[in-house]
């Protein structure tokens, strides 16, 4: 799965081999469950179509608070991959001078305390 | 409106520092236009770390008036920017119906005197309840303005008649 970046959504990637998935940019798309809908299904059908290590980046610009909701959804979809008996391994970056998504990292990583989960800041 | 209230208007823009008014229906096409405007002014006017405080608060507040506009026919959307000694004030104001007011009420007041762990924990508990009621991001963007905030939220209730209460948001940073 491949979706490409616009002004006010995510660039999003799922690929099986690395097995990987990316989500990077802006997140205030008009219909955040028509965008994310797809993207939460294919999460959610990964314990029955891959194996093995899963490398999870997220790197957010802006994301508003029914995207989080979205993305919430995609954590429990990876926490069930993991349930599966694979690894998931969660990269939540954040700019060096972004507050908001340093703290929006660490409150998933909170509750998702079981997945493989680091929030860093860079740039 | 003749020339000399629209000088009375302009001077009062003025003198309150108003960064931006905006009276009427608000769509998610205008919020997208107002939203690149914000950003060019907190682009040229404020450091980084602020401006993002500033962008999250307005649009929150702007998106809980284009999800709380649909729901009442007469689309009285409101919003203010000021600025004072430093600080900007997002005022977003909409119409709501009377006997939806009480939910709204009850999360204000759970907000209202909380200090900022606990809106952190109340934000992280609603992360988890997907849509439950009203508004796509139900609850947590009241709760990202309140967390972004450098002051306590404010809010008001005017009753306009038997059915309808105007309700405003402010928050500062």
């Amino acid at each position: 799965m491949q979706i490409a970046a616009t002004d006010r959504t995510p660039a999003i990637s799922l690929t099986h081999s690395p097995l990987k998935l990316s989500i990077s940019g802006e997140s205030f798309p008009e219909d955040v469950s028509a965008f994310y809908g797809e993207v939460i299904s294919a999460v959610n059908q990964l314990a029955s179509t891959a194996k093995g290590k899963l490398d999870v980046e997220m790197a957010m610009v802006y994301i508003n608070s029914s995207s989080i909701k979205a993305m919430y959804r995609i954590f429990e979809g990876l926490d069930a991959y993991r349930l599966a008996g694979n690894d998931v391994q969660v990269t939540w970056k954040a700019e060096a001078d972004d507050d908001i998504m340093q703290e929006l990292g660490e409150d998933f990583k909170d509750r998702f305390q079981s997945l493989n989960f680091t929030v860093e800041q860079h740039g | 409106m003749d020339l000399s209230q629209a000088i009375m208007l302009r001077n009062n823009l003025r003198h309150n520092n108003v960064i931006m008014a905006y009276n009427g229906t608000v769509s998610d096409d205008l919020m997208v236009t107002l939203a690149d405007m914000l950003k060019e002014r907190l682009v040229a006017n404020d450091e980084v770390k602020r401006s993002k405080l500033i962008f999250a608060v307005f649009m929150e507040g702007v998106q809980n008036l284009i999800w709380h506009g649909k729901e009442h026919e007469e689309n009285m959307g409101m919003i203010l920017i000021t600025e004072h000694n430093k600080e900007i004030t997002i005022m977003c104001g909409n119409r709501i119906e009377k006997d939806k007011t009480q939910g709204l009420k009850d999360r204000l007041a759970q907000i209202e005197g909380a200090d900022k762990d606990t809106i952190r924990q109340l934000y992280r508990d609603g992360m988890a309840h997907a849509s439950e009621h009203e508004g796509p991001g139900s609850g947590l963007g009241l709760l990202e303005i309140a967390r972004r905030s450098t002051q306590p939220i404010g809010y008001t209730f005017v009753d306009v008649d038997e059915h309808s209460v105007d309700f405003i948001l402010a928050a500062t940073i």
